[in-house]
């Protein structure tokens, strides 16, 4: 645990040098250009509420992905999931007439059931026909990408709207804002809590954790890995799905074209970068989201465009994907050495 | 004998601390067989390693007719003339003996082509003057692994190599092909050629070579001539204690029918019959063991009793209960389980030894979940992981390290421990043995004896004879997918046993 965090830190650190030569080469200031990076991510209440804010789609695909990953399936679903997950939730939102109290909890369990269907398809495709989950899921992404953009587009289209997007749904099942917080991260953390405890404490947690090392073992010790496979493939689903309600009801209230940007992608780059633990999810979630919360500002007062922000997120997914094995063989060389030379009569 | 070379407080560390070879000093002469005998993880494979340039030493030096090497890759280790055969066999099995022998030195003609009748000549010309029988021109796929072995060692005699290693030889072969290779790596030697062989066979160590090294934990214990040893004080080296091995068994009593299985086929996908009307019985307190050589149908034996492999025509029971189309779990309330590849089947090795500890267990044991089996009961499953350390004698750091921690002999001793403690009946074991080292081994028989004193019934598959001979009470011979003999151990010999094996019918 200690080495990870000493590794990720060392990690961020390379990283963003790199990113001030690539700068120096190009003629900027790289301390301005990342004092201005973080000032408007993490300096000041309305910085940080930003980041916090625009960190949970990133955190919630990204725990999908791990979750998925490290208990096996390959689902690489999270965009499509999120779409479907943020359509169930404007739909819900557009006809439900329900209090806030209780339309909330409702449009977040539809955001949930939207993101589980889609990755249940993948699933039932693979248990009927055997069909790689890993092809499956990808190409369901660009069946949900277009399926909602034509429900935005027709059935829920918003008639006053020069561009395809719904009308807003009702304001009760509005996210609550607090001040500069908005209310969407304590559901995020919530739903990191929960599936912490699953995944680390409950016996089904226990049996994804084992099939996903070791397919084999598990099923030769009794543990009914296709069952768990489609459980797997359904809670990540949700997951993923409820980032993309997120989206929608803590935003801008509405399911409009391009509503899941690249989050999803970013959260399968998270997973990776974090090699599936969900402690690491959570952390370089929030690192990432400062990056892509800052660039704005960063591109407000230096002179540096914010497409700079995926260079610098590229060479940060590199340099601790590549050192984190690295850095161990480096310290473990270390040691032999001197063992060796201790033990030279 | 002339000294050919010099190997000088050699010291090798695994990062980050695992000592393998530890100020190790020794030599090699022109002309002589020198076998290097130790327990797994002894560090003699580690050794020749660093001999043959597969690794670097931290420490110390190796000469070579008194001149300073160090050897950076195998490559620079043939090009000088030493050579290694390793375990398992490398050859491409489409290829022909004489082209797996030229590949990557092939004779070539004045435009650059494979000149292959002077290939074939070079070849044959090898064969014949170490008097090697084999057809060059026989294709890997179709030869004995016996054969390939040479074609190994021929490859390496192509190179003009005049030190081969070889590690554990004898371990892929029959009883009947190990006389045959000893008399050509006499002859090799008689050509004044030099052989390393690494092996934990004893017998075979003390009939084939002039002189030994014993090595223990990564330090060398001794060099002696083998025709001033034997191999109890072989065995004492190897260990630091006294070995027995002669196993005190008492004659077995067998009890009531534990485990049937009945016409058991099974074809495969290529319609092949893989076991054809296999019938199997065990009672309680008896050890029931199964030779034959690998490949023969054991795999499909195992994947059917475990339900791996769903079975078409057959009857499997236990305690009377018939578990032919029961799925695995059910299985398992019946049946514990050793398999021959730990880190495939018989554990998650990145996973935690608690976690390991508790598989199967977490399903059939009420008391390692709570909340109705829906939250694993951690408190629970430590004190279970502290009973299989105190009662196996287990020697563990901390219970949350990866089971990849542990030494070979321990994560055997923690599958054993959590497959035993299921209190099974029935008990599987697919050469529960395999790369272990002496004393581990010796453990492990024990403690199959003492599960036959508890009335279990003990199924073994084994391609170690000894290892039949000395713990099953009978011996069943699989050849081809069919059982071809059932012999009580008392009433047969290794001999009789190894014929069997290789032809499937009495001499």
């Amino acid at each position: 645990m200690q080495r990870k965090l000493i590794s990720g830190i060392i990690g961020i650190f390379i990283a963003l040098l790199i990113g001030a030569i690539i700068m120096l080469l190009q003629g900027y200031n790289p301390l301005q250009t990342y004092g201005a990076l973080f000032n408007f991510s993490l300096f000041g209440l309305f910085p940080l509420a930003t980041t916090l804010r625009n960190s949970v789609p990133l955190i919630l695909t990204g725990l999908s992905a791990s979750v998925a990953f490290a208990s096996g399936p390959i689902n690489l679903g999270q965009p499509g999931q999120l779409l479907m997950g943020a359509l169930f939730a404007t739909v819900g939102g557009l006809y439900l007439d329900l209090p806030s109290w209780l339309l909330i909890p409702v449009l977040l369990f539809l955001s949930m059931l939207g993101g589980a269907l889609w990755s249940g398809v993948a699933a039932m495709l693979r248990k009927w026909f055997n069909m790689d989950e890993f092809i499956t899921t990808l190409m369901l992404n660009m069946i949900a990408d277009f399926f909602t953009f034509w429900a935005i587009s027709y059935p829920f289209f918003d008639r006053s709207a020069y561009s395809p997007m719904t009308p807003q749904i009702n304001t009760n099942g509005w996210l609550p804002i607090w001040g500069e917080f908005n209310s969407n991260v304590i559901v995020m953390i919530l739903a990191f809590i929960v599936i912490y405890f699953v995944f680390n404490r409950l016996t089904a947690g226990y049996e994804w954790r084992i099939t996903g090392q070791n397919s084999l073992f598990a099923r030769l010790g009794g543990i009914k890995i296709d069952k768990n496979y489609v459980t797997v493939m359904l809670v990540t689903g949700a997951l993923a799905g409820l980032a993309g309600g997120l989206v929608v009801m803590a935003g801008p209230h509405r399911f409009l074209k391009g509503l899941g940007a690249n989050y999803a992608w970013d959260g399968v780059m998270i997973a990776v970068v974090a090699n599936n633990g969900l402690i690491g999810t959570l952390l370089y979630g929030l690192f990432f989201s400062a990056m892509q919360t800052g660039s704005l500002g960063m591109e407000l007062i230096t002179a540096v465009p914010r497409e700079f922000i995926q260079v610098l997120q590229a060479v940060t997914v590199l340099v601790i994907v590549a050192g984190r094995g690295y850095l161990d063989i480096v310290i473990d060389k270390t040691i032999a050495r001197r063992k060796a030379r201790e033990r030279t009569v | 004998m002339q000294v050919l070379i010099e190997m000088k407080d050699i010291i090798k560390v695994f990062p980050p601390n695992v000592v393998a070879v530890d100020n190790v000093t020794t030599d090699f002469r022109i002309g002589e067989i020198h076998a290097i005998v130790g327990e797994n993880g002894a560090g003699k494979s580690t050794l020749m390693k660093v001999l043959y340039g597969l690794e670097q030493h931290d420490q110390g030096e190796i000469l070579l007719q008194g001149r300073s090497v160090h050897f950076q890759d195998p490559g620079e280790a043939i090009a000088r003339g030493i050579g290694m055969v390793h375990q398992e066999i490398l050859l491409i099995p489409q290829y022909t003996v004489w082209e797996n022998i030229v590949l990557g030195a092939e004779p070539v003609n004045f435009i650059g082509m494979i000149d292959r009748d002077r290939a074939r000549q070079l070849v044959q010309k090898k064969v014949d003057e170490f008097q090697f029988n084999l057809n060059i021109d026989a294709k890997i796929d179709d030869i004995s692994v016996a054969a390939a072995q040479k074609v190994e060692i021929l490859k390496l005699l192509y190179r003009n190599v005049s030190v081969l290693i070889l590690d554990e030889p004898t371990a892929v072969l029959t009883p009947q092909e190990i006389p045959q290779l000893f008399n050509e790596l006499r002859r090799l030697r008689d050509h004044g050629h030099t052989i390393l062989f690494i092996s934990h066979h004893l017998e075979e160590v003390l009939d084939l070579s002039d002189r030994i090294t014993v090595m223990r934990k990564g330090e060398k214990i001794a060099t002696v001539q083998a025709n001033e040893t034997s191999k109890t004080e072989l065995a004492q080296m190897m260990v630091g204690r006294t070995v027995l091995f002669t196993s005190h068994r008492e004659k077995s009593t067998p009890g009531k029918l534990i485990f049937s299985l009945e016409n058991l086929t099974v074809i495969d996908a290529a319609h092949h019959k893989r076991l054809e009307n296999v019938n199997i019985n065990v009672h309680e307190g008896e050890i029931v063991g199964i030779a034959g050589v690998e490949g023969n149908g054991q795999f499909e034996l195992v994947n059917s009793i475990m339900g791996l492999i769903p079975t078409k025509q057959g009857n499997l029971k236990v305690n009377d209960v018939n578990l032919t189309k029961a799925d695995i779990l059910e299985r398992r309330r019946y049946i514990s389980f050793v398999s021959q590849n730990r880190g495939k089947m018989g554990a998650a090795v990145k996973a935690s030894i608690l976690e390991n500890v508790m598989m199967t267990h977490h399903r059939l044991n009420p008391h390692f979940t709570i909340w109705k089996g829906l939250m694993l009961n951690d408190q629970y499953a430590r004190k279970f992981t502290g009973q299989i350390e105190q009662q196996f004698s287990v020697i563990m750091d901390r219970m949350d390290n990866p089971f990849r921690s542990l030494s070979g002999g321990n994560q055997q001793k923690v599958i054993l421990g959590r497959e035993l403690l299921l209190d099974a009946p029935f008990v599987l074991l697919d050469q529960p043995t395999r790369g272990l080292d002496v004393g581990s081994i010796e453990y492990v028989h024990e403690l199959i004896l003492k599960m036959r004193e508890q009335k279990r019934a003990i199924f073994l598959i084994s391609a170690d004879l000894e290892e039949l001979f000395r713990i099953a009470d009978r011996i069943l011979v699989l050849h081809r997918g069919k059982i071809v003999a059932d012999l009580p151990t008392d009433q047969t010999d290794i001999e009789e046993v190894g014929y069997l094996m290789l032809e499937g019918k009495e001499q």
